[in-house]
């Protein structure tokens, strides 16, 4: 029962990481100023690199190797919240979903530093430098749209509008929660969500940009079970596409 | 739009432009000075686009810092760089700087940098105390001149930059694995060999 609810939390984690890694690499040529398309392209490779580490846990726990796992699985496999795989839509859009789960992803790895799942609090430790970069560049750029012209305070507000149903899909309760939270493994979805909106009310604090009532919010659920939107299935195919051709091929 | 790339078809379409909006994305620069790692003094690394100091922090971080090994960072607008006259021939830099008409004091440090190389990076020679950034020049000719030849030098007030800090040290911890963002991580000599081999058996 342990190693099933180890195996779950690295699932939803490292599923959410390739799916926002891949959705966000998709703006590789694209971003606003060519040094944002570097950064936001480099954090999108540190999201996938984060995905990889969680996959071999997973492999050295007796699952399938990172490859096959993160190729060969059809959406309904999949664990990552909804948020993670909606389209990019425009760069306003990418923004307020990068700060908004980039922040719980901080919190979360903050928490499992304390896991007693020795090699996840390592992988906690480890990558604290890239998440605090994360981080720094999600809340920068939150508070610089976030108060500068009328357009840009408009855009983020209805793209944040939008966003915070999904974003609290993140916080979805694990059917193992109890045995995670009893084992150490980590501390439970709804201290981390507490957490995250004292951060995200703290910084949009000094923007221009309005927080509605969270009871008000109601949250999209379903992504940590398999239950997807449409869009899960087709980012998977074209992720996959070139692997498929050959899944045994040595690069 | 129709390309074989299915990101650029599902770009935004209704990308507008005006005059407004095109002076609102005219940045200033920042210039970008990197340790390497912490036995090394800090270079200048080049120029970012930002619309004030910590965006261009948050820009320099992966503009410049995104391969091999960094210890630290920091930025400073462009137009805060004090620079002296470019010197030719054998000529040092430091000799064309003149005297303020007036001295008044010492209350603000400087960063002094000096360029040692034509076409190489301008690298961190010391820090100075002065008043303004003429006497800050004046002041490094006087105590950081050293015999060997400089081209330029440049004078910086450390209260206008943006160091990284304490904390931030952390920024850089995973950067030495990401080897596969170099070039030199790929090495396809074998493979091609094995190719070209199987080819000549055929």
């Amino acid at each position: 029962m342990k190693e099933e609810a180890t195996k779950e939390l690295l699932y939803k984690i490292a599923d959410d990481q390739l799916v926002l890694g891949h959705r966000n690499s998709e703006w590789t040529g694209f971003g606003p100023l060519l040094e944002e398309d570097i950064a936001f392209s480099s954090m999108a490779q540190d999201k996938l690199g984060q995905s990889l580490v969680l996959y071999q846990l997973l492999h050295q726990l007796g699952e399938a190797p990172p490859d096959t796992v993160a190729f060969m699985r059809d959406s309904t496999s999949f664990h990552n919240c909804i948020f993670t795989e909606l389209p990019n839509g425009e760069y306003d859009f990418s923004l307020v979903r990068h700060f908004l789960f980039d922040t719980a992803e901080k919190l979360r790895f903050e928490m499992l530093r304390e896991s007693t799942f020795i090699a996840l609090a390592e992988l906690a430790v480890k990558i604290s430098g890239e998440l605090r970069y994360h981080d720094l560049h999600a809340r920068t750029w939150m508070k610089q749209l976030g108060s500068a012209t009328e357009e840009s305070i408009l855009r983020l507000q209805q793209s944040l509008t939008f966003s915070l149903p999904y974003a609290l899909g993140i916080f979805e309760v694990s059917p193992y929660e109890e045995e995670l939270t009893s084992e150490k493994i980590f501390a439970g979805e709804k201290i981390l969500r507490d957490r995250w909106m004292e951060r995200v009310e703290e910084t949009l604090k000094k923007t221009e940009l309005r927080l509605p009532q969270w009871e008000s919010i109601n949250p999209v659920f379903g992504g940590r079970a398999g239950n997807h939107s449409e869009h899960l299935q087709p980012l998977l195919d074209e992720m996959s596409e070139v692997f498929k051709i050959d899944p045994n091929a040595e690069w | 739009m129709n390309s074989l790339d299915p990101r650029v078809n599902r770009l935004p379409q209704n990308v507008t432009s005006n005059k407004e909006e095109a002076a609102l994305s005219q940045f200033s620069t920042f210039e970008v000075f990197v340790q390497p790692n912490p036995k090394k003094t800090f270079q200048h690394e080049g120029a970012v686009h930002g619309p004030n100091l910590e965006m261009a922090f948050v820009m320099a971080k992966e503009a410049f810092t995104r391969r091999f090994t960094c210890s630290s960072l920091y930025v400073v607008e462009t137009a805060k760089v004090f620079v002296s006259a470019l010197s030719e021939g054998d000529q040092n830099a430091f000799d064309l700087i003149q005297e303020p008409a007036q001295s008044t004091g010492h209350a603000n440090s400087f960063e002094i940098y000096i360029l040692q190389k034509r076409g190489k990076q301008t690298v961190h020679a010391g820090q100075v105390f002065a008043d303004s950034p003429e006497e800050a020049m004046w002041n490094a000719r006087q105590q950081l001149n050293k015999a060997t030849q400089v081209f330029q030098v440049w004078a910086i007030r450390t209260d206008d930059i943006r160091f990284t800090t304490v904390d931030e040290g952390d920024l850089w911890q995973t950067l030495p694995e990401k080897k596969f963002r170099d070039a030199s991580d790929y090495k396809g000599g074998e493979k091609l060999k094995e190719f070209l081999d199987k080819g000549n058996n055929l």
